[in-house]
């Protein structure tokens, strides 16, 4: 019944600053309305927590519609939670059962360090698109769309690739903290389209080699990106970055 | 050379080199266990095939070498990469858990460097055994050459070694079960509908291998031959 109202019990991450240790501490909430997304819970612990005059707990969020990509919480071991497909700011509590207990805690990864509570630099990312994720050009009046043909099988992959919203999981959830699956939709997006074409064999070589700057690990193929990814990008594309890595060897320095 | 280099330091040029290192143990371990099978055609069979390998002389010596060199980097990878871990994490998690299929995260992913270690360990004990072993001469057909056959007939009477062989073939069938599939996705040979497939045919041929391998104690042992 969706209107029946439910305890949970949450264990948070709570660390004050990237310098200092961290810890779980406990909450029960004793009014979760099914209905309410895992982000509004917090928002309903947070309002509580303000009210008795304590510290509310930080967690990144904005536009709570999975296409932004700034959620970010590993859920009882899982990121962005147990729903395939999804991002954490439309999981809904009606996906948990009254009495559970829930164990909330932030990206972990050398490459992302903790700012507070739940909230992580992501800038790591950042950083893999400017070394190449990118196109140059000129700008000008915007080309006719039927001047450049794509046939629709590129189309299609480019498009599945250009729904990653840069949210990290795959890192979160990666045994070895690799961004291959990121690094790999970047680089297999625009290898499809002809715009990416020109500088398909540098932007390639560049990104690899930051995101080993980085500090993310190496891939060992567990696959596990793919499965907590909400935009269920496919781990094709770390094979098409492979194959788009040994093909730019010309480019490596 | 220098070009080579920076490749093979490379994230994507270490997964490559696993998967190129590691095919080519495969082929080689397929080659060993069709070698193995000549035991079932008797003494002569074996003893002449194991006589015609060493008269292949500097050839011979060029695969061996190949080999080590292969097995030698492979294992240096894995460790390096195993060992890359936690300093990409220094920091784990106090609950993880693997979200299920597609995550190819299993018994056999999750335990590669114990698997690969054992089998490490494996080889060098086996080497011993077999060949560096000072083996009796067999004579067939007026030629002199190394009885491999009651080699192994005597080595596979004693239960242990026959247990310990039997259980690192299950090992080795773990390691390959993740190595085949992960070798192919790591050289990019791999479209989203061909993915599926290769998983399940890696299974199977990890499957086949570990199979063959144990056959042949387990027949010497029972005295089935
Ligand atoms: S590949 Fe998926 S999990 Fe990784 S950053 Fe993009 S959307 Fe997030
Ligand atoms: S808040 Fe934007 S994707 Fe979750």
């Amino acid at each position: 019944m969706s209107d029946q109202i439910m305890t949970i019990h949450l264990k948070i991450w709570k660390q004050n600053d990237p310098g200092s240790s961290g810890k779980l501490v406990d909450y029960t909430m004793d009014d979760v309305n099914p209905d309410m997304s895992f982000l509004e819970m917090l928002d309903w612990l947070n309002e509580r927590l303000m009210n008795e005059g304590k510290e509310p707990i930080e967690f990144d969020h904005d536009c709570r519609e999975g296409i932004c990509g700034s959620c970010n919480l590993v859920l009882n071991g899982m990121a962005h939670g147990p729903e395939p497909g999804t991002a954490v700011c439309q999981l809904h509590m009606r996906k948990y059962k009254d009495g559970d207990t829930i164990v909330v805690e932030p990206w972990r990864a050398k490459a992302f360090p903790i700012i507070k509570d739940l909230v992580v630099d992501r800038y790591a990312f950042d950083r893999i698109m400017a070394a190449g994720g990118y196109v140059s050009v000129n700008t000008g009046a915007p080309a006719d769309a039927n001047a450049l043909p794509v046939n629709k099988y590129d189309a299609d992959l480019a498009f599945d690739y250009a729904a990653c919203i840069g949210c990290g999981a795959c890192v979160a959830a990666c045994p070895n903290s690799s961004a291959s699956l990121f690094t790999g939709a970047k680089v297999s997006q625009l290898a499809h389209l002809p715009q990416g074409t020109p500088e398909r064999k540098r932007r390639v070589v560049k990104m690899v080699d930051k995101m080993a700057e980085e500090g993310f690990g190496d891939c060992s193929n567990y696959a596990e990106c793919e499965a907590v990814c909400p935009a269920e990008i496919s781990i094709t594309a770390i094979a098409e970055m492979r194959r788009e890595y040994a093909k730019a060897l010309s480019e490596i320095v | 050379m220098s070009k080579t280099a920076t490749f093979l330091n490379s994230q994507v040029g270490r997964k490559i080199a696993t998967g190129v290192t590691g095919i080519g143990l495969v082929l080689f371990i397929i080659v060993h266990l069709i070698g193995n099978l000549a035991y079932f055609g008797g003494p002569e069979a074996i003893n002449t095939y194991s006589y015609t390998l060493h008269q292949m002389g500097p050839l011979l010596w060029v695969v061996r070498l190949g080999l080590l060199a292969f097995f030698l980097y492979h294992v240096w990878l894995g460790f390096s990469i195993w060992l890359g871990r936690r300093r990409a994490r220094p920091e784990s998690y106090e609950v993880y858990a693997s979200r299920g299929w597609p995550s190819r995260q299993s018994w056999s992913s999750s335990s590669m460097i114990l698997t690969g270690v054992l089998l490490l360990l494996f080889v060098i004990t086996h080497l011993n055994t077999f060949a560096f072993h000072d083996f009796q001469t067999a004579v067939i057909n007026g030629v002199e050459m190394h009885d491999v056959h009651a080699r192994l007939t005597e080595v596979f009477q004693s239960p242990l070694y026959t247990i310990y062989y039997v259980i690192i073939m299950v090992l080795l069938g773990m390691h390959l079960r993740h190595g085949v599939w992960s070798a192919f996705q790591s050289l990019g040979w791999m479209s989203r509908n061909t993915n599926p497939i290769i998983y399940s045919v890696a299974f199977v041929l990890a499957l086949i291998i570990a199979i063959g391998f144990i056959g042949l104690p387990i027949s010497i042992y029972f005295g089935l031959v």
